[in-house]
């Protein structure tokens, strides 16, 4: 430690421990990856298998897929970033800007973002988008092969 | 050097030492990661609007991502997930050689820390794997695929060789137009993912720098890893992000 000359605090030594901690620091560890591997398990299988109707398109589940997904986050900043070690003060800094912007943001797209799906507030390319995508849904169920409906729409254009 | 108890919060303020209890670099590195967290932040909320807006014609991630490498098998998701467990992985071996920094222990510092540098390639390698797939695209391509889109082509043929756009299947994606579905699934796809797969690969190599200093003894010289914790806050927020990436554009 021959790199300190002053009566600082060493902050960077604080956190050091022996070995009789780290055995249960790294049991505290382990367990938060056996979690977090078993959230993403359950996410992916949902995940995978569900086709956006019925209860696999509810909202519900979506919401649940967020939360999930928030607990997972809550684990990686407290438990291996170690901000659940840190002065509450720090704690503070760090995460009430953070939350308070995302917040806000996330309140405004949910607003603007109905709002601008407003048929009166959709722009002319847009609907363009959205006229090509579902006419080709609209294709696809009905079999057709790829050839069939390329000559019907050059049809148009004569 | 154990853990102190003995932290007044309030006497903290009075200066001689730091009231957040942390030292100066680790600080700032989680100012960075803030500042950082606010742009990813800030990327997906604008992919939520999009998404929104064209909510009835968005694609769906299980028929988009449905490949995995040597398995000619439609496997919605298991590739992403694969990713995803990698990088999980990652993030608990940086975090052990974390924790063997704080224990003083050289060498396991240089165990976790060369398995951190390995899942991080692997991911890295993953996310090239997948962009490969999703910009090559499918054999059906367009609107026989899932969703599909029409490329306008200017043919000469048309109109009675006036010439004229005519609509031709497309083939995977590009910034332009896409097989899947919107133009901005694939622009957003490609841009939050790169950006997310470049700070992976910052951080491969930031980790790559830090083993070496590890090997030739810097910070047993030191007389403390808290460096290995430092670059560690940031392999973990990559981890983080992509928690929310994977979250947002293959689960929801």
């Amino acid at each position: 430690m021959s790199e300190f000359h002053d009566d600082y605090p060493h902050y960077e030594t604080m956190y050091n421990h022996d070995e009789a901690h780290g055995k249960k620091a790294r049991r505290t560890l382990w367990n938060v990856f056996w979690i977090m591997l078993a959230i993403t398990i359950f996410e992916l299988i949902i995940g995978s298998m569900a086709p956006g109707h019925g209860w696999t398109g509810a909202l519900w589940l979506k919401v649940l897929f967020i939360g999930l997904t928030v607990v997972k986050a809550a684990a990686i900043v407290l438990w291996f970033m170690h901000l659940g070690h840190e002065v509450k003060f720090f704690k503070y800094i760090i995460l009430l800007p953070y939350i308070t912007f995302i917040l806000y943001a996330v309140f405004i797209i949910l607003v603007e973002g109905v709002y601008s799906g407003y048929p009166r507030n959709v722009t002319r390319v847009d609907q363009i988008f959205i006229d090509q995508q579902k006419e080709l849904k609209s294709g696809h169920h009905g079999g057709g092969d790829a050839h069939a409906t390329e000559a019907a729409h050059s049809e148009e254009h004569h | 050097m154990a853990h102190v108890a003995e932290f007044d919060a309030k006497a903290a303020w009075d200066g001689g030492q730091s009231p957040f209890r942390v030292s100066y670099g680790k600080m700032m590195m989680w100012f960075f990661l803030v500042s950082d967290a606010l742009t990813f932040g800030g990327l997906l909320v604008s992919y939520g609007f999009i998404r929104h807006k064209y909510a009835e014609v968005w694609p769906k991630a299980e028929n988009v991502f449905t490949h995995f490498p040597f398995i000619e098998q439609h496997l919605p998701l298991a590739y992403v997930g694969l990713m995803t467990f990698i990088l999980i992985m990652s993030s608990v071996t940086m975090v052990l050689a974390v924790e063997a920094g704080h224990r003083m222990d050289r060498r396991g510092v240089t165990v976790w820390m060369f398995w951190t540098i390995v899942g991080g390639a692997m991911f890295v390698g993953s996310q090239a794997w997948e962009w490969y797939h999703f910009i090559v695209g499918t054999h059906v391509g367009g609107p026989e695929g899932h969703g599909g889109a029409w490329r306008n082509v200017w043919d000469q043929a048309v109109n009675n060789g006036a010439g004229g756009y005519v609509k031709q299947v497309y083939h995977g994606a590009t910034m332009a137009v896409n097989e899947y579905g919107v133009p901005q699934f694939a622009n957003y796809f490609f841009f939050i993912t790169g950006f997310h797969g470049f700070h992976v690969f910052s951080g491969v190599i930031i980790n790559l720098t830090i083993f070496l200093n590890v090997l030739k003894g810097t910070y047993e010289k030191r007389g403390h890893y808290e460096m290995i914790e430092k670059v560690g806050l940031y392999w973990h927020f990559v981890d983080l992000v992509w928690v929310f990436v994977f979250t947002f554009f293959y689960l929801l």
